[in-house]
């Protein structure tokens, strides 16, 4: 798992030693690596081949300049040292491969955007994104060693959050009857996407904090038992923040992530079924009234339920969702044969944000599409596999919620792509066309990564609670 | 079929078994490390072996199972007693946190040392290290089963 070290004690070995470089070998990130570019190079090669007739690489530029910079990344992590997991990023890099080849592939007028410098139209801007992305996370997994910026200022990070939704609330635009996106100066980001990263850190420091009390049974409500009913109010804290979402931005995708990522955190806390059960019957009470009160709530419902109703005004992305992955078959169509546009109109609204994956699975067929969700699955299996190994429980909790975050929204667009659950406006973590998307989901497999290494600063020494120290007379 | 189509059908299809390719190296490292786990499991969490102690106590060449929190020092209700002229009563403490083991060296007068430098704060160890309290050296050891 963890690479050799290589250099031998030299004079090279000890200046280089002195600037803080230890080289280490990542064998197993290079193979795999390795193996996404030449899926990356073939799939381009599918794609170019078939828009110019004749066998050709067509303009390679954007690919090269995506897998150099996968390659940068390797070789800083190998010349930094750390003992961080090798398979993230080469999964995470043939995620956002998949994406630049589907951005080329759609209309280019999908998405432009006048960076100062060159104004980019949709592959282009996906790749600078993309390029951002990386680099942040990279930078995460290099420089992070200790996470008491994290674990100290839990309530400073959920005021910002907070703050972040409300600024939204005031000074957002409204894009598709959802009020999500805030515009500084020529950029545009939706600080929800933010707002999750935010959450975890909280939700994993509250957590980890007050685990032992959250456990504890004092309050019965007929068959079921509660802990002490103040401990209760955050839960209650974060339903209403949900609901929150919901009715201010408009935002029901958020919503259910938010809400699901708490739950499910709470259970892995206190592993206590009650408060899955207690959670479900708020999110079904809420649900009800959400669905009789506001109208939005209740078009998705009803799109899901049946979008034939309405077949060319709500149903209409929806069934084209459908036609397109009944199109594409086991094989799929192939890159470039596909139907995501008709002339220059997208088949499928929203075809590069909310629905790549009815896209991409068009055009790889059922085969690709389950690879595509395989790779999710491997991103689980490592976040897990990183939270079971961590040193003590905030580091567990924190990628637990990371993992979650990551996951449980690739679930519900794919859900939502294929009629599964209601559709939610929420991206595909890594492949949908966006900045802020992309950006938070490098910050959380940066994070992810800086916690796997086994070499980083101890935690601090396990203590009881203040208040147990209290009572035993330490404080 | 003319043989454009047909190339192209077979790099699509290339496409796709490249795709799975990667998905098969990648579960077999992630089965790898799942055995290495579960491997691991159950184990104790290692010993200190003893490599010198002039004095006798401990004996040279025995070997300490360990738990999850072992002090070390002069004084008799340490978990292991280090009975030599240079260490003090509460010497140093070994604490394994989650998956790895740490040393911290608790104000001594002649400090721990670690691999022949001497340590400050919490470090972290790795088996095979080399402990030093006064003139007595240890080695921590994973256990053999």
């Amino acid at each position: 798992m963890t690479g050799v070290p290589v250099g031998r004690p030299s004079a090279l070995g000890a200046a280089l030693r002195r600037w803080g470089i230890r080289p280490r070998l990542r064998t197993r990130e290079l193979t795999l690596l390795l193996l996404a570019a030449l899926a990356l190079t073939v799939g381009w090669i599918s794609l170019a081949s078939f828009r110019a007739g004749s066998i050709t690489t067509g303009d390679p530029t954007l690919l090269a300049g995506y897998l150099g910079m996968l390659l940068a990344i390797h070789a800083a992590f190998v010349l930094t040292g750390r003992r961080t997991d090798q398979v993230l990023l080469p999964v995470t890099g043939l995620l956002g491969g998949l994406s630049l080849l589907l951005m080329s592939r759609l209309p280019q007028d999908l998405a432009s955007q006048d960076l100062g410098f060159a104004a980019l139209e949709l592959a282009p801007l996906q790749l600078f994104w993309l390029a951002i992305a990386l680099a942040m996370m990279a930078v995460l997994a290099i420089v992070v060693r200790n996470d008491n910026w994290l674990r100290e200022y839990k309530y400073t990070w959920a005021a910002v959050g907070v703050g972040l939704l409300l600024l939204v609330f005031f000074l957002g635009d409204e894009t598709n009857g959802a009020r999500l996106s805030l515009r500084i100066g020529p950029i545009a980001g939706q600080p929800s996407e933010l707002l999750k990263v935010i959450l975890v850190v909280f939700l994993a420091g509250y957590l980890a904090e007050n685990r032992t009390l959250l456990a504890r049974t004092s309050t019965r409500v007929g068959p079921i038992s509660l802990p002490p009913i103040p401990y209760l109010m955050p839960m209650l804290a974060m339903w209403g923040l949900a609901l929150a979402v919901v009715i201010v931005q408009r935002d029901l995708g958020a919503a259910l992530l938010f809400f699901s990522v708490f739950l499910t955190l709470l259970y892995v806390a206190t592993r206590r079924f009650a408060y899955v059960v207690l959670g479900l019957a708020l999110f079904l009470v809420g649900a009800a009234v959400l669905y009789l009160l506001f109208s939005h709530v209740r078009t998705r419902v009803d799109i899901w339920l049946d979008p034939y109703v309405d077949p060319l005004g709500t149903g209409y992305q929806v069934i084209r969702a459908l036609y397109a992955l009944g199109r594409g078959g086991i094989l799929g169509t192939g890159l470039g044969a596909g139907l995501p546009a008709v002339g220059d109109t997208p088949a499928i609204p929203a075809i590069h944000t909310d629905f790549v994956y009815a896209a991409l699975a068009e055009e790889l067929g059922m085969l690709g599409g389950l690879a595509i969700l395989g790779l999710y699955g491997v991103i689980a299996e490592r976040g897990l596999r990183i939270a079971v190994q961590a040193a003590d429980d905030f580091r567990a909790l924190l990628a637990v919620g990371l993992t979650l975050v990551v996951v449980v929204q690739a679930a519900l667009i794919v859900g939502g792509n294929l009629k599964l659950v209601p559709l939610t406006g929420i991206t595909l973590p890594f492949v949908s066309y966006g900045g802020s998307s992309l950006l938070a989901n490098a910050i959380v497999v940066g994070l992810l990564l800086a916690l796997s290494d086994r070499g980083v600063e101890p935690p601090p020494a396990p203590t009881t609670g203040r208040r147990f120290r209290r009572i035993r007379g330490e404080g | 079929m003319d043989a454009f189509t047909l190339t192209i059908w077979l790099v699509r299809i290339a496409f796709v078994l490249c795709l799975y390719l990667f998905f098969f190296v990648l579960l077999r490292a992630l089965w790898r490390d799942l055995r290495t786990t579960v491997a691991s499991t159950g184990r104790s969490l290692g010993r200190l072996v003893v490599v010198a102690s002039p004095e006798g106590m401990p004996v040279a060449g025995s070997s300490i199972p360990l738990d999850a929190i072992m002090s070390l020092g002069r004084d008799v209700n340490n978990s292991i007693t280090v009975d030599d002229a240079f260490v003090s009563a509460e010497h140093a403490l070994l604490t394994f946190r989650g998956r790895a083991w740490y040393l911290e060296d608790r104000g001594s007068t002649n400090g721990s040392f670690v691999n022949g430098q001497r340590i400050e704060g919490v470090v972290p160890l790795g088996y095979g290290d080399e402990l030093q309290l006064g003139q007595v050296r240890l080695r921590l050891e994973r256990d053999r089963s």
